[in-house]
């Protein structure tokens, strides 16, 4: 676990003294909004998840497509929405036979705010701490059934639960780079006798821009970014009627690296988490892969 | 004769443009303003939109790497600079140096 932590300080410190910059892809509770204005921003998620040791050899794929609409309420103030569109379908055995069982619809919707405390500009250069906090929301189905029975509710589009969350983001920018950390937890709470395990998260990201390598004088090129991101995630046991799941939760460790092109009016951007450390709990799934790829634009 | 008035007519055209452009300039005054904190271009937009609301601004021209907003006022508009330092502060940007022209 702490030779988790050092690597994870490391990488942060490398980036911040390397040198470079544009928001992050893998979290967005670090993006600069101004008053007035308004950031749309949508990303198609894509997770494959397998390593199932158990008879039944699952797999699983994930298609998530946020929606997030951000504006600026004041300076200081922005608040967020997160409405997300998932398809869940899992492979398994059952028996002689392999199924497949999916769910489609609308995920559960977040809420939150973000207010920024310290802010320190100079020529070219700013740094920004600001906390979050917010909601999420039971918009999503969790009682969806299919031939089979009541779906696992891992497979469900929503949680059903009310789950409160917090955290901070700290952003550092320069005209050649941006880096910013964030971290947050989230308290998941009970519905229809289950919860998810708590979600504890560890976020950096690492912004060099790449093109054009030199700035000439006058307006506002679009900027090409390099981008190097970890998400350290840490997730409770499942409950289950008071009981913990002991084939849940545990702790992931991603590498991000990533590619934006960012204009004044959009960004486009593009991702791949690569898991690097996973100590999931007893038969929990591994995550193979996950592909983010993005826009957002300003009104 | 003919030849002359060949020539006025090419050096009426030739002129034309620049008297329009002298006429701009005298309807507008120039304002620099140092902008610190600015360093995408993502949020280059909202000092924009911000400076663009403020009533006799013109337009606005963005510089990133001098970390500059040059504003066009309208002439005869008094926009002040604590105005101007206030949309910039609403885009959450810090305004230093104001220069006008």
């Amino acid at each position: 676990m702490y030779y988790v932590w050092t690597i994870v300080l490391a990488v942060g410190l490398i980036a911040a003294t390397g040198g470079v910059q544009a928001g992050p892809i893998t979290f967005n509770s670090a993006l600069p909004v101004s008053e007035g204005i308004g950031i749309l921003r949508s990303q198609v998620k894509l997770v494959r998840k397998s390593g199932d040791s158990t008879v039944q050899n699952r797999d699983l794929a994930v298609t998530t497509v946020p929606v997030v609409l951000a504006y600026g309420a004041s300076p200081k103030l922005a608040v967020f929405g997160v409405l997300p569109y998932v398809d869940k379908r899992m492979n398994l055995t059952t028996g002689a036979a392999r199924i497949q069982r999916e769910a489609q619809g609308l995920g559960d919707a977040l809420f939150f705010s973000r207010y920024t405390v310290y802010q320190i500009d100079r020529p070219g250069d700013t740094f920004r701490i600001a906390p979050f906090a917010g909601i999420k929301t039971p918009t999503g189905s969790h009682n969806e059934r299919d031939a089979s029975g009541e779906l696992p509710r891992i497979l469900q589009p929503g949680s059903g639960s009310w789950d409160p969350f917090a955290g901070v983001a700290i952003t550092r920018q320069t005209l050649d780079w941006e880096f910013d950390m964030a971290v947050k937890y989230r308290m998941n709470t009970e519905a229809s006798g289950f919860s998810f395990g708590d979600e504890a998260r560890a976020d950096a990201s690492f912004q060099y821009r790449v093109f054009p390598r030199t700035l000439g004088g006058g307006g506002v090129p679009a900027f090409v970014y390099a981008v190097l991101e970890s998400n350290l995630i840490w997730n409770g046991k499942n409950r289950a009627v008071g009981a913990a799941d002991f084939n849940s939760g545990g702790l992931t460790w991603n590498l991000v690296p990533g590619l934006q092109y960012v204009t004044s009016r959009f960004v486009l951007e593009t991702a791949v988490q690569i898991p690097a450390v996973q100590n999931l709990n007893g038969s929990a799934l591994e995550t193979d892969w996950t592909w983010a790829t993005g826009f957002r634009w300003n009104f | 004769m003919r030849t002359l008035r060949l020539l006025f007519i090419i050096g009426l055209l030739l002129t034309a443009p620049l008297t329009i452009v002298s006429a701009q300039d005298a309807a507008f005054q120039s304002v620099i303003i140092q902008v610190d904190g600015l360093s995408c271009p993502f949020c280059a937009y909202g000092l924009e939109k911000n400076l663009k609301k403020v009533a006799g601004v013109g337009s606005v021209d963005i510089d990133m790497k001098a970390g500059q907003a040059i504003v066009q006022i309208e002439q005869g508009v008094d926009v002040t600079d604590d105005t101007l330092r206030q949309a910039i502060k609403k885009a959450g940007f810090t305004a230093r140096n104001i220069t006008r022209k």
